[in-house]
């Protein structure tokens, strides 16, 4: 008889990984060049344990983005056309959790908020006392594409913020958490990328079948992956998973730039500091992925959006009025 | 009496703001409603509020002057924002979620002025208030007579509006609170001591006369000795109040006379020196129609022998005769109270002499039952009702010939002999007042254990003589100072008549009575915790009780801890009586020595 599992996320997130055939691992499969022999041999593959001899770092740096689609536009063109717009605010923050002094605070926040259409015509929109500047997007601009376009200055803010998270002071040996892909972050010292969703094929079946295995805090080797964002790369199980083959596994990357050792180091390291951030099912709809930390500061990233109605409200005023 | 130096010595002080102005302590909250007489403030964060400081805060308002809206804290409160389950509170102290500590404090509004009740504007700069803005907060500015009472959570002097106690505009004080840790009777000794030496009542306060009942220990003798435990810091309380720091300057002690002794030497143990003993000769007692009062308690006056008491009284003045001391009657001396209740009680029960003294239409069970009243009487009075002493010895209780403050002690005596002492010397007080027909100079009565002299059900002759000074002391200047562990056992009319109502620590049962309705709730459920030293009090032109904290008495409240007795006291050393007062009266006594 199969076995059921109930995925631990909310169904309007997406399941923590889109598997296309019947539940049992990522969707699509990687091209990428697969480097499995840098921790081990790709033969002698099997769970590793966190070592005892790792230390967990004093001061962890997570940094993460919301964005929330404020208002949808239409613009009336001279000649006649009309163009799709999309208001939204996002935001960025960076927490910084002082496990020692047991203080996670908010290091630095940033708010934005843009106005993204394809119109030539259209300016910045001042609605009340919030302005949000123009993002002209190349193409046709279809209202679908929007959304989508609001990434990317996200993305600039969220690397800017990551940036500036070390600026109060650095000990040293502090960890650096990217929520989602490292991208183009991956200069900062000492940061990993955390991927709570998995969606794609790395591993060959022999070294995938570990996966499934992993017990909480376990991590797969190091490997590298030879793509253009590519960089060390590894599983890892956090607690509090439903015990699904797939439930409560991340992977995580680091730069390319590092050496392998670099990189093994900052997988142990990874080992001792995730699992004690992994959230629990019935706080979290996306738990254990979605990171305490991160769930804290999303909220109070999303408190300093300001409050959707008052700004649909002053857009539909301020639209009104130019009109 | 309340040992109060048994207990802990309150904590004194507060915060006091450097300079309010340039330093704001929060902001008026917009997620809660803000009201013109209630609002909240968030604290800014490495600032707090406790409660009852006094904050301030401006409305500006277009086409006129800015609204100054002040008030008190009544209510403070913490939280984690950014928390949405309890067991978040691990996480955060973990290091792991972030989130933030905001204070905010609910503001009761004192004062309005001018008087526009606008709500504060959401996000307006709220300051803690000092020097002249509190003293308005407080209402403070508008008193032309302030007695201070102690000082407020902040450190700062609070007063008393003089023109509710002195019955000006009110009067009377009721004070309630547990027995033991509400320090009920050291606080009405303080305001008596606030008032006789603050100067704010003129002429008045230096006049004023008080009479204080001791009912439990000996803790009210020692008024007029220094307090050897006295600390720099306790002086400068006094000083902060501008009050000198000493004893009470005038006192003098009546104790009852010892059980059994015929020299009718006061009944007091720890105080050797100053006391003289009061009582009543005979013929007082028959004359002033005094036999009522020793039938006080609430439910003699429901019985049938009511009638007979008030007979017998009447014949007993009509027919007793003086007689050296004692009296005569029906031709037969009598020298000591159970000589008078042996007679009584003789011609009651003869048949041919009953009709004369409780009328024709008395049944024997009455006088029986009268009888047996008034023999067990006995034990309780002799000791206070004399046929043996000189009735020329001064023995009464008489304020206008005593000095400032006048301590009754009845700690000895049981509970029939007290309420006789409690009700004759109101009544002979009050008689005395209302002969002269003038309120000045005051006079304070200080009771304790008013629920036994005025219980709210029943009746008897000491709760209408409360009653009288409660309805109309206020204009002949008699000030009650009473004093309950529950108001709502004492008479209600007694207690509506005080115009200044103190609480200090209260029963949880009896805070929620509607007796205590003046407190707000967070104050009320406060009066649960009340350290001794702390009361509410509650006057008239102040919406809000204000939180006092009176200093330790600085006179002493035991004998271990008093000073040298005044000069003044010696003299009793040798007797209670002024030798010259008997000299002087021309008299020959003859059984009387001088000396």
């Amino acid at each position: 008889m199969t076995r059921m599992y109930v995925d631990a996320w909310d169904p309007s997130y997406g399941a923590s990984y889109e598997g296309g055939d019947g539940g049992e691992g990522p969707g699509s499969s990687s091209s990428a060049q697969v480097d499995l022999d840098v921790e081990v041999p790709a033969a002698e593959w099997a769970p590793i344990d966190v070592s005892p001899r790792t230390r967990m770092p004093d001061v962890v740096f997570l940094v993460d983005g919301v964005r929330r689609n404020d208002a949808g536009l239409w613009t009336a063109e001279e000649d006649g056309t009309s163009y799709a717009g999309l208001a939204a605010s996002y935001a960025a923050g960076v927490v910084r959790c002082d496990l020692a002094n047991g203080i996670a605070e908010l290091a630095g926040a940033r708010v934005a908020r843009g106005l993204f259409t394809a119109s030539p015509t259209a300016t910045d929109v001042q609605a009340g006392s919030v302005r949000y500047e123009v993002h002209r997007i190349h193409g046709t601009g279809e209202a679908s594409k929007l959304p989508a376009a609001v990434q990317g200055p996200l993305t600039a803010l969220e690397i800017e913020i990551s940036a500036a998270a070390r600026d109060g002071g650095s000990d040293g040996a502090d960890l650096l958490i990217v929520d989602g892909p490292l991208r183009n972050r991956r200069q900062l010292p000492r940061t990993i990328g955390y991927v709570k969703t998995q969606q794609k094929h790395y591993l060959p079946a022999a070294q995938e079948a570990i996966v499934p295995r992993l017990r909480p805090s376990q991590r797969t080797p190091v490997f590298h992956l030879g793509t253009v964002w590519g960089g060390w790369s590894w599983y890892l199980r956090l607690p509090g998973s439903s015990g699904a083959p797939w439930s409560g596994v991340v992977r995580v990357e680091c730069s390319p730039d590092l050496t392998a050792d670099q990189a093994i180091e900052l997988a142990e390291v990874s080992g001792v500091t995730l699992p004690r951030f992994a959230s629990s099912a019935y706080k979290d709809p996306r738990a254990p992925q979605n990171l305490v930390p991160i769930a804290g500061l999303e909220r109070r990233l999303r408190g300093m959006l300001g409050d959707a109605r008052v700004l649909h409200r002053a857009l539909a005023l301020a639209t009104a009025r130019s009109r | 009496m309340i040992r109060v130096s048994d207990e802990t010595v309150p904590v004194r002080g507060g915060k006091l703001n450097a300079n309010p102005d340039v330093d704001p302590v929060g902001r008026v909250l917009g997620t809660a409603d803000a009201t013109p007489l209630q609002f909240w403030t968030a604290v800014t964060p490495g600032n707090y509020l406790q409660l009852d400081d006094v904050v301030v805060t401006k409305r500006d308002l277009p086409d006129r002057e800015p609204v100054t809206i002040a008030g008190v804290v009544t209510q403070v409160r913490a939280r984690h924002e950014g928390a949405q389950f309890d067991s978040d509170v691990f996480a955060i102290a973990d290091g792991t979620l972030p989130a933030m500590v905001q204070e905010a404090a609910e503001i009761t509004t004192t004062r309005v002025d001018p008087e526009l009740y606008v709500p504060p504007a959401p996000g307006a700069v709220v300051h803690r208030a000092s020097g002249a803005a509190r003293d308005a907060a407080l209402h403070f500015d508008r008193m032309e007579r302030r007695v201070p009472m102690g000082t407020g959570r902040d450190g700062v002097p609070v007063f008393l509006n003089a023109d509710f106690l002195d019955g000006t505009r009110g009067a009377h004080v009721s004070i309630s609170g547990i027995s033991g840790v509400a320090t009920k009777t050291s606080f009405a000794t303080f305001l008596l001591y606030s008032v006789f030496r603050s100067g704010q009542l003129g002429a008045d306060g230096t006049n004023a006369r008080a009479l204080i009942f001791n009912v439990k220990g000996e803790d009210l003798l020692f008024l007029d000795h220094p307090n050897t435990k006295l600390d720099d810091s306790t002086r400068a309380a006094y000083k902060l109040l501008d009050l000198p720091a000493g004893p009470f300057s005038d006192v003098r002690v009546y104790a009852p006379p010892r059980a059994g002794d015929s020299s009718g030497s006061p009944d007091v143990s720890s105080r050797l020196t100053g006391v003289d003993s009061f009582y009543w000769t005979l013929e007082e007692f028959c004359s002033a129609k005094l036999l009522p009062y020793v039938f006080a308690d609430a439910d003699d006056e429901r019985q049938q022998y009511t009638m007979v008491v008030h007979s017998v009284t009447a014949h007993l003045n009509r027919f007793a005769v003086p007689a050296e001391g004692g009296i005569s009657i029906d031709g037969r001396r009598i020298n000591s109270y159970g000589d008078l209740v042996d007679h009584i009680v003789e011609q009651l029960t003869d048949d041919e002499t009953r009709s004369t003294w409780a009328g024709s239409a008395i049944n024997m069970g009455t006088v029986n039952a009268f009888a047996r009243r008034l023999i067990g009487s006995k034990r309780d009075l002799a000791r206070l009702i004399r046929g043996d002493l000189a009735s020329r010895r001064p023995h009464q209780i008489k304020t206008a010939n005593s000095a400032q403050v006048t301590v009754v002690d009845l700690h000895n005596l049981p509970d029939r002999a007290q309420r006789f002492v409690v009700g004759v010397t109101l009544k002979t007080e009050f008689e005395e007042k209302e002969k002269s027909g003038t309120g000045r100079p005051l006079l304070f009565v200080v009771l304790d254990e008013l629920n036994k002299y005025a219980p709210r059900e029943g009746s008897s002759p000491i709760k209408e003589v409360l009653l009288d000074i409660a309805e109309r002391g206020r204009s002949l200047g008699v000030i009650l100072i009473g004093a309950q562990q529950t108001a709502s056992e004492v008479e209600r009319r007694i207690v509506t008549n005080s115009a200044i109502r103190v609480v200090g620590r209260l029963d949880p049962a009896e805070a929620s009575r509607p007796e205590y309705g003046f407190l707000p709730p967070a104050m009320r459920q406060r009066a649960l915790l009340a350290r001794p030293g702390t009361m509410f009090v509650n006057q008239p032109d102040i919406p809000v009780p204000l939180c006092v904290e009176f200093p330790f008495p600085a006179w002493a409240t035991r004998k271990s801890e008093s000073g040298p007795p005044p000069a003044e006291t010696m003299r009793s050393i040798v007797q209670g009586a002024d030798p010259f007062a008997v000299v002087g009266s021309g008299g020959g006594s003859d059984d009387d020595i001088p000396f």
